[in-house]
């Protein structure tokens, strides 16, 4: 061995001694949960301090001016009440939708599968823009195609049928995967004891069910509760919204009144306080009863039940859910490409489109960048120490800022470093610190969920033989948990590819690509932005098919 | 009164044929047993009776009725499945209680009917437990009495006792024939352990590959097996090949590959016919003269020792000793090995070979 080769030899073990060093690795983690807790949770609910140290303002600026108190709880009862009856319909289409594609075998059951993620594809500002067209009463500058349905005026039905759109998606997959794992013997066995088909369903696979019932109202009721720039551009296509306004939606257009009317500071920390608490109020109540509330199933009716289990009534179901998935959730997703086809043209200028849309990729890499390298291990720590207190403690943490709804997020964020030089003016920096927030769990639960289904033997065995726990993790566990991080990143991706009600509550003057789908929505520039909301559309779909692949290789 | 009564019955996968055109009747208040190594298409065929699976071709009766049609529900039959299937959210009684409840039959009886059948699988004491707080063997008694509840006289018992530990399952196939017995149900129990098909049926039907193979009572499959396949799968056996060299009534005499010569008693083949001669090991037994062999191994069973031998013949021999004579053999010992000429049985050597005849596969 020549000395040269030695001394590095030397050097390279130094450095895998020093991070494989007790001292080293208690410090590593430590930066971890502290990153965490700093820059995630901290932040993200950071406002709710707002209500003890300036208690006075609101006071004064919200209780004691009616008609903003009026705004806000027109604006908080619209959003809870569209999110609770967008899931409820979720619920019932879903659930049979699940069935199908759990329970049957059919010819072209792939290509339908594909069909219900497709509206994941479209970001929520190209499909407020889309919904509108399809369903609403436009105004005629808009230039709506003859054939829409345009029957709606009421904002409120506008909005429930647009967040159906996106969130039925993940209800059908949060019931699927969950129906998957019960053993169907249960309900063979059940129609063995005399149950109908029905009835075993009903009083068997339901109860059995709960877990993934409230997996999926979370995710419904959340994303609903988020979502802004999907909800602004519907409002601002269809023709008298009125004064209609949701939670996240009066916090983008407050914020953006902010700099020249400092009273609404207050007003936007209570509407945001609410947001908070009630979402994470929602989530404590809901996981308490679905858990303790037992499902009226006590009695049977035999003779109804046979019914419904037999002849056309099944087919009904099966044909209506089908229906449903193409009428409400895919035609309107895809409406948008018949406008640019039957508009004429009407392109000024596409720079602003693609500076926009260059600045939302360096933003959604930075912060999927930031999601992994911060992420992975906290999902480590997570999965590997699920018995004891402290992780446990933080798995609950990680879902909190996927509840909040991330106009509140937001706006909670930008407050929480205004305070800190240097920090609070910068737009660039606070609108990534906001997306990694709210992307960051996105990264953990994947890898967590990974990692914990990965017996730690393998780790150990590494170990054994004289692995560091360092080389340890890259040269075992590394390569078996690759295709979750991709799979998070990925979502992590697209997410802040998508993201308005955050991007507009920290800086309300950002140009990231929805933000400047809405812009335009609201100057009139109907044709432009149907363009700009296509071409992010493709770019979506594009990162979709990979992250189907990617997952499709991990399962396989 | 239910008779099962299947007629050409036949299940196909593609073109996979797991069940291939079986008739079978099976008498009302039997227990019938579908014995078969693992993928035969035993489980096929009772899911076919339950109604779980359609057949392909041929018809299933239950008390005289066409099933073709007839959902899972109304076939009015128990079924006790192999991974026991307990509703994991209801408790024992709940669990027990669930087909009169489904039937919307009042609230006293479906209690009645739960308590009837738990006392009768001696668990009422169990009651309001939840199925996950039971051992394997409780669990699958539940299981029984929930099929029970139902009332029907058709019990299917689809490898009901694969699950449970070996000691459990000896104990639960006596209550098994003991309580069907009892209550005079017709009974279709499919399993792939002879042992256990043996201790409980009335007749045992014996499948290979999707067909029925024979059947018969336990005793007549052991001690008339009408093929190899059946003489090895049930109970032990050692086979020697050879020809008949002189056939008569009383004793007929077999030349085996060595030369040396053995005596059977039934021998329903001309002379020079290749014949394969099937002699359970508990009647060969070591003596002054017959077959030359070579003990190849010694085991200890516990009430006896087996030992096995390799012959001249080159047929492999296993014969068993009692405990007290077992200090009198070694390994690579030479005996002589006589054959009960009564217990021997003649079968035609088979074209493809007797691993091809015996494979279970």
């Amino acid at each position: 061995m020549t000395k040269v080769n030695r001394l590095a030899e030397g050097r390279k073990k130094t450095l895998l001694d020093l991070v494989s060093g007790r001292r080293f690795r208690t410090g590593w983690k430590s930066f971890i949960i502290l990153f965490f807790i700093i820059f995630v949770i901290l932040p993200t609910v950071w406002i709710l301090s707002y209500v003890v140290t300036d208690w006075s303002s609101i006071q004064t600026e919200v209780f004691d001016k009616p008609e903003i108190m009026q705004v806000i709880t027109d604006a908080i009862i619209a959003s809870f009440e569209i999110a609770i009856i967008v899931t409820v319909i979720d619920i019932i289409v879903g659930l049979p939708m699940a069935w199908i594609m759990v329970r049957k075998e059919f010819k072209g059951k792939q290509y339908l599968d594909t069909l219900i993620d497709m509206p994941l594809a479209v970001p929520t500002a190209a499909l407020g823009f889309s919904c509108a067209i399809f369903w609403a009463v436009t105004p005629d500058k808009v230039n709506a195609p003859d054939f829409s349905l345009a029957f709606i005026t009421s904002p409120f039905m506008l909005i429930i049928l647009l967040h159906v759109v996106f969130s039925y998606p993940y209800m059908v997959r949060s019931l699927s995967a969950i129906l998957e794992q019960i053993d169907q013997t249960y309900e063979t066995a059940g129609r063995t004891l005399g149950a109908s088909k029905f009835t075993a369903a009903r009083t068997i696979t339901l109860p059995l069910f709960r877990a993934g019932l409230v997996t999926g109202i979370i995710l419904c009721l959340a994303r609903s509760l988020s979502e802004t720039g999907g909800t602004m551009i519907a409002l601002s296509t269809m023709a008298n919204a009125g004064t209609f306004e949701t939670g996240p939606t009066i916090i983008g257009k407050w914020k953006a009144l902010l700099s020249t009317n400092p009273d609404l500071a207050a007003p936007l920390a209570f509407v945001s306080i609410l947001l908070i608490v009630i979402s994470l109020v929602l989530l404590v109540v809901l996981k308490l009863m679905v858990m303790k509330v037992r499902l009226p199933a006590g009695k049977v009716w035999p003779k109804w039940e046979r019914t419904l289990s037999r002849n056309w009534v099944p087919k009904l179901k099966d044909g209506s859910a089908i229906i449903f998935l193409f009428i409400f959730v895919l035609i309107p997703s895809f409406f948008i490409f018949s406008y640019v086809l039957v508009s004429p043209s009407a392109i000024t200028e596409w720079g602003t489109f693609w500076n926009a849309l260059i600045y939302s990729f360096i933003i959604a890499g930075i912060v999927t960048a930031i999601d992994i390298v911060l992420g992975v291990p906290m999902a480590l720590y997570i999965a590997r120490g699920h018995s004891l207190k402290f992780p446990q403690f933080l798995d609950v943490l990680v879902n909190v800022p996927l509840i909040v709804p991330t106009a509140a997020l937001g706006y909670s964020l930008g407050v929480f470093w205004k305070g800190v030089p240097g920090i609070g003016s910068l737009d660039f920096v606070l609108i990534i610190m906001a997306h990694v927030a709210f992307t960051y769990p996105l990264v953990v639960r994947n890898v967590a969920g990974a990692v914990e289904e990965i017996d730690p033997s393998y780790e150990e065995t590494a170990r054994t033989l004289g692995a560091k726990p360092l080389q340890a993790f890259r040269r075992v566990l590394y390569p078996m948990i690759k295709a979750s991080i991709l799979a998070g990143a990925i979502m992590a991706f697209t997410r802040s590819l998508g993201e308005t009600g955050a991007t507009l509550a920290v800086v309300s003057s950002a140009n990231t690509a929805p933000v400047y789908i809405v812009n335009l929505i609201k100057a009139d520039q109907f044709y432009l932005a149907a363009m700009a909301c296509i071409v992010l559309i493709i770019v979506s779909y594009i990162f979709m098919l990979a992250l189907r692949y990617v997952t499709k290789r991990r399962t396989d | 009164m239910p008779e099962v009564v299947l007629r050409g019955v036949s299940k196909k996968y593609g073109k996979v044929v797991a069940v291939d055109d079986i008739s079978l009747t099976i008498k009302d208040g039997e227990y019938v047993t579908i014995l078969g190594p693992s993928g035969c298409g035993k489980t096929t065929l009772i899911r076919m009776i339950a109604g779980i699976i359609q057949p392909t071709e041929g018809q299933v009766f239950i008390g005289g009725k066409d099933m073709k049609g007839v959902e899972i529900e109304d076939r009015d039959l128990g079924y006790v499945f192999q991974n026991i299937a307990l509703f994991p959210n209801l408790n024992v009684a709940d669990n027990v209680a669930y087909s009169p409840r489904v039937k919307d039959r009042p609230a006293e009886e479906q209690a009645a009917t739960a308590k009837k059948y738990l006392e009768l699988v001696k668990l009422l004491d169990r009651m309001s437990m939840l199925p996950g707080e039971l051992c394997g063997g409780e669990q699958q008694k539940v299981s029984l009495a929930r099929a029970l509840a139902t009332g029907s006289k058709l019990l299917l018992l689809d490898e009901p006792l694969s699950a449970l530990d070996a000691r459990v399952r000896m104990d639960l196939r006596y209550d098994l024939r003991r309580l069907v017995k009892q209550l005079g149900i017709t009974t279709v129990h499919v399993t792939h352990d002879q042992e256990e098909a043996m201790s409980v049926s009335d007749r045992i039907v014996l499948m290979r590959k999707g067909s029925v193979m024979e059947m018969g009572s336990p005793e007549q499959l052991y001690t008339k097996p009408q093929n190899m396949f059946t003489a090895n799968f049930i109970g032990e056996t050692n086979f020697f090949e050879g020809w008949v060299k002189e056939r008569a009534d009383g004793l007929s005499k077999i030349e085996l590959r060595d030369g040396s010569e053995m005596s059977v008693a039934n021998c329903p083949f001309d002379k020079g016919t290749a014949i394969v001669v099937s002699v359970r090991p508990e009647f060969v037994f070591p003596f002054t003269s017959g077959l030359h062999a070579k003990i190849t191994s010694i085991t200890y069973m516990g009430t006896y020792w087996r030992i096995s031998t390799e012959a001249d013949s080159e047929d492999e021999v296993e014969l068993d000793v009692p405990v007290a004579d077992g200090s009198l053999y070694k390994i690579g010992q030479e005996v002589y090995l006589m054959v009960n000429r009564k217990a021997a049985i003649v079968f035609p050597r088979p074209r493809e070979g007797i691993a091809e005849a015996i494979s279970l596969e």
